[in-house]
């Protein structure tokens, strides 16, 4: 298991306390799972994505990840609309643990952009992980 | 029983080495290591595993009348186990078997090895040797008999997968001897000097080690018994020699799903505290005699037999690698709808997928029906228990609910494991 010190957290992301990320590039915002998620959940063997289309609200279940270890609800960051979800994944699940940052997971057009100032940034989402 | 989290002598060794720790029977153990869980279940079907089970708990049996005692407490009839021709136990073999109490509910699962007439080594589960040495003392009235709680006294490291024995031969004297004549299911030598085994194993140091062609992830291997000081430097000196043979720690979450895709039941999750009745395990009960009654009597063996069943236990693999975590509000559906019962395990076997309508494994041979390139995403696998008899090829739905995933009732899951292969094959 990596220690704190040994996780990639970039710095122009934003993270939510269930171990998810956001980045917003143009009009939409792209969502993944940190590097902690993926270091505690092991080896992910199946993602089930969302819809193209789907709407989520604020915290609501967007789709699944199934590790080894557990399966765990996605839950979307912000409101929005699903425009476009990474499809390599189906194939190819085992990307989110090689490359949790490229791996991003869906594409979302936000209802409300100001909810990704709710998010945490890169030193707020430390110190949730060393209180973990 | 202490709820206090304990260590085996590997512990630093894990910690060092990058383990994900969880608890597990009073054990803080890892889970898997950097490589993931994943590349270690294709490492043991590919070509070999290190798994630390010094978490395991152990007895010794001995006197004039231990026999007898086990003859009472163990589910296996020992004058009536081997082979085809069920001859008795004899010294150098092992046998699989149950301890159950009067209500035929399990109380743990064991294999129970006979090192001489009056000495017999009893493996059970972590956290469980205590208990059992308390239940056979409970039993042992007026017999000559001696029971030993070996817990946390003796280290264990079982090597799994089809080049294990490449690997030891490294690390034995006389591996040609030692080799020689080593079905399933049997072992050689002891973990201390003397103790009157008449064949003994040493490692190239003289260490003497109890060597047994066991283990529980369905694929051929040794469990390795040891002094406890010896273990951390044999651990070590095993990943040194398997360096070639690309020899991977493992941890528990990938003897879970080897275990699981080998149709091995878990104590205490698939078999336990309920009676012992359909399951897929019946070769873990003594022989049945003409009359109808079992070919001995036992604890447990009239609550077996006046049983009216009212559960199955079954084993299952889905289409796909998905899972339905067992949990209190994850069940078993049939395909109407109708709740039939719980899920007892599910994990992902990843060395398996389907072809057609057969389960191919990356070991199973092209000859056998593995088509060239063919690369396994994994099926999910495992164990339900539920209130009717249902046959092999039914389909049934796990449920949280929310989520539904599709299995199939199974008689095996993964094909083509190597834990029987015979030993000429695998030098």
């Amino acid at each position: 298991m990596k220690e704190i010190s040994e996780l990639n957290l970039p710095e122009d992301l934003r993270y939510t306390k269930d171990h998810e990320w956001a980045k917003v590039t143009g009009d939409t915002v792209k969502i993944g799972i940190s590097d902690y998620a993926q270091d505690q959940l092991g080896d992910i063997v199946f993602v089930e994505l969302p819809a193209v289309g789907d709407n989520f609200d604020q915290g609501g279940e967007f789709g699944t990840l199934e590790s080894v270890k557990a399966v765990s609800e996605l839950y979307c960051p912000m409101d929005g609309e699903v425009v476009a979800v990474n499809e390599a994944l189906e194939d190819s699940p085992e990307l989110l643990n090689e490359d949790p940052y490229g791996g991003w997971i869906a594409e979302l057009k936000p209802a409300d952009s100001s909810q990704l100032e709710q998010l945490l940034d890169r030193d707020a989402y430390l110190e949730l992980l060393k209180g973990e | 029983m202490s709820t206090e989290i304990k260590n085996t002598l590997l512990h630093d060794w894990h910690l060092k080495n990058g383990a994900n720790m969880a608890a597990f029977g009073e054990y803080d153990m890892p889970l898997w290591y950097p490589l993931g869980v994943k590349g270690e279940h294709l490492a043991v079907i590919r070509s070999a595993g290190l798994f630390d089970t010094s978490h395991m708990a152990a007895m010794t049996v001995q006197g004039a009348e231990a026999r007898n005692l086990l003859q009472h407490c163990f589910s296996k009839d020992l004058e009536r186990c081997l082979g085809l021709k069920k001859t008795p136990l004899v010294e150098g073999r092992s046998v699989y078997g149950l301890f159950l109490n009067q209500q035929s509910h399990v109380l743990d699962d064991s294999i129970v090895s006979q090192v001489s007439d009056s000495l017999y080594l009893v493996v059970v589960n972590a956290g469980m040797g205590t208990m059992l040495t308390e239940h056979l003392g409970r039993h042992d009235e007026g017999m000559q008999v001696e029971i030993t709680d070996l817990t946390d006294r003796l280290g264990k490291i079982d090597i799994q997968g089809p080049n294990s024995a490449k690997i030891l031969k490294k690390l034995i004297r006389d591996p040609k001897g030692v080799f020689e004549d080593f079905p399933y299911f049997s072992f050689k030598g002891w973990f201390e000097d003397g103790a009157g085994v008449a064949e003994t194993v040493t490692l190239n140091d003289s260490t003497p080690v109890l060597l047994s062609r066991t283990g529980y992830t369905g694929e051929f291997g040794f469990e390795i018994f040891v002094r406890p000081e010896k273990l951390v430097t044999l651990w070590q000196e095993l990943l040194v020699a398997g360096e070639e043979y690309s020899l991977e720690p493992c941890g528990l979450a990938a003897r879970d799903s080897l275990r699981a895709g080998a149709v091995l039941p878990l104590s205490h999750q698939d078999i336990g505290d309920w009676p012992f009745s359909e399951t897929p395990w019946p070769f873990a009960l003594a022989e049945k005699a003409e009359s109808g009654g079992f070919t001995k009597q036992f604890l447990g063996a009239d609550a077996l037999l006046s049983s009216e069943t009212k559960e199955y236990t079954l084993p299952f693999a889905g289409y796909d690698p998905r899972k339905m975590p067992v949990s209190k509000s994850s069940f078993v559906m049939d395909e109407a709808g109708r709740r039939i019962g719980i899920i007892l395990t599910c994990a992902t076997d990843m060395a398996i997928d389907r072809v057609k309508e057969n389960i191919v494994s990356i070991a199973t041979p092209v000859t056998a029906g593995r088509p060239e390139g063919f690369a396994a995403k994994g099926l999910s696998c495992g164990f339900i228990k539920v209130d009717r008899k249902l046959t092999t090829g039914d389909v049934v739905l796990l449920t949280d609910g929310k989520r539904k995933i599709k299995v199939e009732i199974r008689q095996d899951i993964r094909p083509d494991r190597t834990a029987r292969r015979a030993m000429r094959e695998m030098l």
